[in-house]
């Protein structure tokens, strides 16, 4: 009762500031302080928006005029607006000084709270949106960034729904609204301004088209429908009427009105919707008792669309009152349509949603309506984000021309007709093999074109693919014919194989994405290991680069003769390290010279890491698996730069990461700076030496790797300046500690730092997310729906059994004589129970 | 020396044949013995044999499938011969395949022998000639058993065959294979004066303008009408019950609408009809027709048979069939009794039954409850109940899916051989049932291949169903396991049960009854009402632990299974493609996330990369894929913002590295030497 109370008062004075203000300025004169009113008030602690006017220019009357006309709005906000007149007595400082000419004053609790700039406050409606905003400048925040808006999110969630304000221009009607609904709504919804960009681009709004914009987000109860690729969003609802206070006002009411209500009345009998919305269209679903669950779930889809445009209504049918018939589905009522209602019959809930948004378009015209739309449906509908852009893309048919369909028939002649042969083994239903596929044939294309510009035939690479939902045997590797299949049967899809002649499957284990497995093709083309006999294939072997601006890793083994034991390791492990790494073996009288020239112990193996001015030497390894481990461990960044791509191979490791985020260099200077800060972890990794050890030191580019930002959003709950270094991934714990904003990152400082979270004297920043991964989305649960489908019907069932009995009898009765068949239905009544002796057995 | 070499071999020699004529003359042991080389029998061969198993295949008569050199009498096979479907996929081909057996020769199909839809008779035992040549299977012919009984010995228990020759075979596993041939009889007053179907003429001018009264109404019976339609003058069809259309029922032992011509006829009032009477109650009797006295002094006397009831016949005990009077008649009682007139002949087509003469009492398998018992009582894995190691092969072992599945059939029977050849090497062999070890990421793909292309489930409905291990991050994919033996799961197929629970995928159609299968609202296409689906569908059922034989016998009427923890619906569809990313397999992966109690989406790589760094661990598709390096890329990103990504991190580090002491400096010598001639950045 006293919310409602509370909502009626707050509509009175939403109305009256929309409504009133520009007749009253007319009727009431300003308020001209004298200097000991203004000590008087501002002593007392009152909120006053003081002009001190030294001279009268026609800007200062101008300004004035609207000052006056403010002072009455702002009233309502417990805002006092007057003037001092500094030519009849003075009140210090306000009186003296450039600066008090060109700005207005806003006091609070006995203090200058803050000042405006007269170009800020120019009219009625930036003074009232200023000062509002001054005043809720602690419970309104800005946010720039879609990671901000993320963290925002996740603060809220559970608490309070978010209220987010795209106003295109500060001072405005617009604004004044929103901070008007801000004073009165404060303290319910946690209301966002943001600046356009990133944010709305999430909104999936362009900045050029949209005028300001308020979206509601429900945060507060959890939404069913998380289905957008992650759960940490919140459902949101976007206000389809122009930005007014009223506007504004009856969309948050709406916000609150039950999602579905349900009513065993005919809609005709209904009441139209009364205050507070009275102005909004109801529309009306009819449920049967059979079907109730899932009408109830159709009407809650149905609602959370029509959110913000209608009421919905589900009426259920079984009711007697209900008189509608059956033909019709729907029914709608509009607010200036008096009572009028009206039936349809429609077949999907789109339908419903144009009887609304149509309207709707007709009077906003708006550009962008029409994709956001689809957008949100399609979002309800998949919440996959592979499976998603799969369906999204379905109207495009994949141009296979690039790549050869493989089958049972032509495998063996295909893969015999190229030195390399890569397979894509792929299910058509499964969403990333789908995906995959079309970066495969994006890297075939790629392939085509600089086969084409090189006309190199001995290289050519073959990009073919099997459909493993036709081709189950070749998929299975069952040979058909004489020849074995050269490869294992495949049961993860999709998979990638390299096939060569005469030589058994490589699977190509890294990114399926068009520039790895672009790049792992033009790596795996030279022999691994390379069998270098010339000093010219020496240096062509550490000179080669297979893909333009690509600094590839190189092993290189050499040892004393082909048949030295270690060799065949090397070879094995080459193998292996093919398409990720170049190697090249060394062997006989040029690996002595080379070794003597560069004063080496044969044998040995030299690792020429990308990013490294040296090699490192390796001894020889008696097994394979040895050499590889250590091959591995030497081509390891010490302070790797993170990427989408390499994570996985650095987390692998175990250790705690020391990450560095540094934003995306806008000048030279910044880069400058960028890499200066890396340099510094760098010193710090030197530096620190075992104590470093439990630690990757690491960087996170945020330009190249935008990813990076949400991840910096999600770990400390908002968006900190850059550089920001965090410490995640403890193995002993899941707390996330920042190091301090305001200090330097300094390798001495640092060490201090990491000392001090080892001393557990550091507070954490935030935690890492929990292990468990739920399912996002219930399932549907048919065995409820059974349940209750069973319990529904339980009796009309019964009956049915009694008349199929009766059928059967009859038809005996029809054909044969009437005491006979009843006889034989007594004796054996249940059908079962007198098995019948036809069958073609 | 030179001439004691031969001496000696001819003294191995003899000393064979004496061996080898011995085992000719009394007995010969096989670990498996399988008795008959029809369909069935030869398909458990192939399993056999390429389980390198020590068996034989014992049949009587000269060639294989002789059932089909004389049935169906009317020399064509109904079951369908479907050589095109658009598809290269031989498991989904198998599907519209009712007549070849399952092997590893991709060619070995009944289509070689024949490419007409509803193939001749002769084509089968043609095939499977073929069959058994091509797969080099060890059939003896010509040796007919008589006697079979069971010997409990230390070594366990024996089955002694012994033939015509009194010839004994000894076998550890005896595999019936038999079909069913002995003709089903019913006994009435007048049973004799029927023909059976076995015998009667196939020419249809033998019935011209006759009146016939044919008894059953099942396929023989509809085959046999269908013959003499044109000739006869009426055609009636009595059984207890009344007719029951495969397409309507979907089980392929009701009628089946290639032999259904007499239902036009009756329905268009065209001097054909069906009834429906108990057969022990019926009495058939003989009436002399009133013969007149032609002109040449010659009687004509042509016998009639006339229907009675039990009921109507005066002094029972004497009367003898052929003499009866008028009162002995219903039109006596009753004058419109539909079958009053008299017929030129009855034809009983009843079907046949299984033949349990051969079987000692030591070895007999009982009478199976439904079927009038004509069928030999098996186990859910079709072993003799009370039998041990004899097991029941192909139409025989029809009882434990009668009238619901194709267990007696061809294109049913060929998976349930393979079904019990794997228990067979589990319990035997100890080689556990096959299956497919998966991640758990790669469930759904797995499901969803097999419920678009398994035969073997799609034809054996409801009788042999996929099972699905849980467990974890992992599972284990079974495939065709007879379901009823859902509780012995663990012994029969060698894989235990983890506390993951398990999942069994059974095609199944709807329970519904009276469904009009010609009208309005007989399939949907909403998938969340997929429970109400009329047509084969998919229907997955998620329990934590085994059901126990309790559960499974008191299991709601019509289920294939005990109520399971959660059941998930995939809607009936019309092309049988269950791969809409909307309807079949958001459904089914979120219902299959709820089994597995975890998140099954996919992910690109960048959002793994977000969750891998937020998270301690991320989704399961991350770890099964993004962290083992195996990220999916989102193609739709530009080159140009891959390539950047893979240039930029190596220019920061040219040239900054400092002195590595672990390195002594030839090192630095090498580099520098190889650079000064390659420009290398060393």
């Amino acid at each position: 009762m006293s919310s409602m109370m509370w909502t009626c008062f707050a509509v009175f004075l939403l109305w009256m500031r929309s409504g009133g203000c520009t007749e009253k300025a007319n009727t009431s004169d300003l308020i001209e302080y004298t200097a000991a009113d203004f000590i008087d008030k501002l002593q007392s602690g009152k909120t006053m928006f003081v002009y001190f006017q030294h001279q009268v220019t026609p800007t200062i009357s101008l300004f004035l005029a609207e000052l006056e006309m403010s002072a009455d709005a702002l009233q309502d906000y417990g805002v006092m607006v007057g003037k001092v007149n500094c030519n009849k007595e003075q009140v210090q400082p306000y009186c003296t000084g450039e600066r008090a000419l060109h700005t207005a004053f806003l006091f609070r609790a006995g203090k200058e709270f803050s000042g405006f700039d007269l170009d800020t406050v120019f009219d009625v409606n930036s003074i009232v949106a200023e000062v509002l905003f001054a005043i809720l400048r602690e419970e309104i925040r800005y946010v720039h960034t879609d990671a901000d808006l993320l963290a925002m999110e996740k603060t809220a969630r559970g608490k309070k729904d978010i209220v987010l304000g795209y106003v295109r221009s500060l001072g405005t009607q617009e604004h004044r609204s929103m901070m008007a609904t801000a004073y009165v709504y404060g303290s319910k919804y946690q209301f966002i301004l943001i600046t356009g960009g990133p944010v709305l681009e999430h909104l999936g709004v362009d900045e050029r088209s949209v005028s300001s914009q308020v979206w509601f987000l429900h945060c507060r109860v959890r939404s069913v429908f998380t289905t957008q690729t992650s759960s940490e969003r919140c459902h949101l609802t976007r206000m389809r009427k122009p930005l007014t206070t009223l506007n504004l006002h009856s969309f948050l009411q709406l916000m609150e009105a039950p999602l579905v209500s349900e009513v065993y009345d005919d809609p005709s009998s209904v009441q139209a919707p009364h205050f507070p919305y009275q102005q909004t269209p109801q529309v009306f679903l009819f449920s049967r008792p059979a079907t109730e669950h899932l009408d109830r779930d159709t009407a809650t889809t149905l609602a959370w669309r029509l959110r913000g445009l209608a009421l919905l209504m589900l009426v259920h049918r079984q009711s007697p009152a209900v008189k509608t018939p059956d033909e019709y589905n729907v029914a709608y009522r509009l607010p200036e349509k008096s009572l009028e209602l009206k039936y349809l019959t429609l077949h999907d809930l789109d339908e419903v949603l144009e009887l609304f948004t149509y309207q709707e378009k007709e009077e906003e015209e708006e550009k962008y309506d029409a994709y956001d739309e689809e957008n949100d449906a399609i979002f309800e509908l998949l919440d996959d984000e592979i499976a998603l852009s799969v369906y999204e893309n379905r109207g495009n048919m994949l141009d296979m021309d690039s790549i050869t369909q493989l089958t049972s028939e032509n495998f063996h002649a295909a893969v015999a007709q190229s030195s390399l042969t890569v397979v894509l083994f792929y299910l058509k239903w499964d969403a990333v093999s789908e995906a995959v596929l079309g970066s495969f044939i994006e890297v075939a294309e790629k392939l085509a074109d600089e086969q084409e510009s090189k006309a190199d035939v001995d290289s050519t690479v073959q990009m073919c693919a099997v459909n493993c939902v036709e081709w189950t045997d070749l998929c299975a590797a069952q040979s058909g014919g004489s020849l074995p299949i050269p490869f294992q049967p495949i049961t993860a899809f999709p998979s990638v194989l390299l096939l060569r002649p005469q030589e058994s499957a490589q699977h190509y284990k890294g990114m399926l994405g068009t520039q790895a497995l672009h790049r792992f093709i033009l790596m795996s083309r030279p022999a691994s290991p390379a069998l270098l006999s010339t000093q010219e294939e020496v240096i062509s072997f550490l000179q080669e680069v297979p893909l333009p601006g690509y600094k590839p890793d190189r092993v290189l083994g050499v040892f004393e003769t082909q048949t030295h034991t270690g060799v065949s390791p090397f070879t094995e492990a080459a193998k292996s390290l093919r398409g990720e790494v170049l190697t090249g073996l060394l062997t006989d009288g040029l690996a002595e010279k080379w070794a003597a020239e560069h004063t080496v112990d044969l044998p040995a193996v030299f690792v020429f890491p990308s990013w490294r001015t040296h090699p490192a030497t390796l001894s020889v390894s008696t097994s394979a698996e040895g050499l590889l481990t250590h091959i591995n461990a030497a081509l390891l960044h010490p302070l790797p730069e993170l990427t989408v791509e390499n994570l996985p191979s650095f987390l692998s490791l175990g250790k705690a990461l020391l990450i560095l985020f540094v934003g995306e260099e806008e000048d030279e200077i910044g880069q400058r700076q960028n890499q200066a800060l890396v340099e510094e972890m760098r010193g710090l990794v030197e530096s620190g030496g075992w104590r470093m050890e439990p630690y990757l030191a690491c960087w996170i580019h945020l330009g190249r790797t935008p990813a990076g930002m949400s991840v910096l959003g999600l770990y400390l709950n908002s968006m900190p300046p850059l550089p920001a270094l965090v410490l995640t991934h403890l193995p002993s714990g899941d707390e996330i500690y920042q190091y301090p904003q305001n200090t330097p990152i300094m390798a001495s400082s640092v060490l201090q730092w990491l000392q001090r979270i080892e001393d557990s004297t550091e507070t954490p920043a935030g935690t890492l997310g929990e292990n468990s991964w739920p399912p996002a989305v219930d399932f549907h649960d048919f065995l409820k729906i059974m349940d209750t489908q069973e319990a529904d019907s339980h009796t009309p069932e019964e009956e049915e059994e009694e008349e199929e009995v009766d059928e059967e009898e009859a038809n005996m009765e029809e054909d044969l004589v009437v005491e006979e068949e009843t006889d034989s239905s007594s004796s054996s009544p249940a059908p079962d129970n007198n098995p019948n002796t036809h069958s073609e057995l | 020396m030179d001439s004691s070499l031969p001496c000696f071999l001819l003294f191995i020699l003899i000393g064979c044949l004496k061996c080898s004529s011995e085992n000719e003359n009394n007995t010969r042991h096989h670990d498996y013995c399988v008795l008959g080389a029809g369909p069935a029998g030869l398909q458990m061969g192939y399993f056999l044999s390429k389980a390198k198993r020590d068996y034989v295949i014992l049949e009587r008569n000269s060639g294989p499938g002789s059932f089909f050199n004389k049935y169906p009498r009317h020399r064509k096979l109904i079951s369908i011969n479907k050589i095109h479907t658009g598809r290269q996929n031989p498991e989904f081909n198998l599907r519209h395949d009712w007549n070849s057996l399952l092997s590893d020769k991709p060619d070995l199909l009944f289509k070689r022998v024949s490419n007409e839809f509803y193939p001749p008779a002769d084509a089968y035992p043609l095939y499977l000639s073929m069959f058994v040549e091509e797969l080099g299977l060890k059939v003896r012919y010509g040796v007919d058993i008589g006697r079979i009984r069971a010997v409990q010995s230390d070594t366990g228990r024996r089955y002694i065959l012994t033939d015509q020759h009194t010839s004994d075979y000894t076998c550890s596993v005896l595999l019936v294979a038999t079909g069913l041939w002995v003709p089903q009889k019913i006994e009435f007053v007048g049973s004799d004066l029927v023909e059976g179907y076995e015998s009667i003429s196939t020419n249809p001018e033998d019935y011209k303008n006759q009146a016939i009264l044919i008894l059953g109404k099942g396929n023989s019976a509809f085959e046999t009408a269908q013959s003499i339609l044109e000739k006869a003058s009426h055609v009636h069809m009595l059984s207890p019950s009344p007719v029951r259309l495969a397409w309507q029922t979907h089980y392929v032992g009701d009628l089946r609408a290639v032999n259904n011509d007499l239902l036009d006829t009756y329905q268009l009032k065209s001097l054909d009809g069906l009834v429906e009477a108990r057969l022990e109650k019926i009495v058939i009797v003989q009436r002399k027709e009133q013969a007149k006295k032609r002109s040449d002094g010659k009687k004509k006397e042509k016998k009639k048979l006339y229907l009675s009831l039990n009921k109507y016949i005066q002094n029972q005990e004497e009367k003898n069939s052929s003499e009866v009077t008028g009162e002995d008649l219903p039109s006596f009682y009753s004058d419109n009794f539909s079958m009053r007139k008299p017929y030129d002949r009855v034809i009983r087509c009843l079907g046949f039954k299984f033949n349990f003469s051969v079987f000692d009492s030591s070895a007999c398998p009982p009478h199976s409850d439904n079927a009038k018992g004509r069928l030999p009582g098996v186990t859910a894995w079709y072993e003799g109940t009370g039998t041990p190691g004899l097991f029941v092969l192909g139409t025989a072992a029809h009882s434990r899916d009668y009238r619901t599945s194709a267990g007696g059939f061809i294109h049913g029977f060929r998976y349930t051989a393979r079904a019990v050849h794997r228990v067979l090497e589990q319990r035997y062999h100890n080689n556990r049932w096959p299956s497919t070890k998966l991640l758990t990421t790669q469930l759904l793909s797995w499901v969803l291949k097999r419920i678009g292309e398994a035969s073997g489930p799609y034809q054996m409905f409801e009788v042999l169903a996929d099972v699905i291990l849980l467990r974890g991050s992992q599972c284990e994919y079974v495939e065709e396991f007879p379901i009823q033996a859902l509780p012995q799961f663990s012994s029969l197929s060698g894989h235990e049960i983890s506390n993951h629970g398990l999942i069994v995928v059974v095609l199944q159609y709807g329970k519904k009854k009276n469904v009009d299968y010609l009208g309005r609202n007989r399939a949907h296409s909403d998938w969340s009402k997929a429970n109400e689906s009329n047509f084969l569908h998919p229907v997955l059922y998620y329990y934590d632990k085994l059901p126990t034989e309790e559960e499974m016998k008191l299991r709601p009427k019509g289920w294939a299974l005990p109520r399971p923890k959660a059941i998930h619906h995939i809607v009936e569809d019309f092309l049988t493609e269950w791969d809409g990313p909307v309807s079949h397999i958001q459904p089914l992966r979120r219902f299959l996330e709820h089994c597995v109690k975890t998140d099954l989406r996919n992910f690109y790589a960048e959002s793994c990369f977000r969750f891998s760094l937020t998270y301690r661990k991320p989704p399961l598709f991350c770890q099964q894929g993004y962290l083992k390096q195996q990220g999916v890329v989102d193609s739709s990103q530009l080159w140009q913002h891959f390539d950047d990504a893979g240039l930029m991190p190596s220019e920061h580090d040219s040239g900054t590295s400092g002195e590595d002491s672990a390195f002594p400096n030839y090192l630095a010598q090498a580099g520098a030497s190889v650079s000064s001639g390659l420009k290398l950045d060393f």
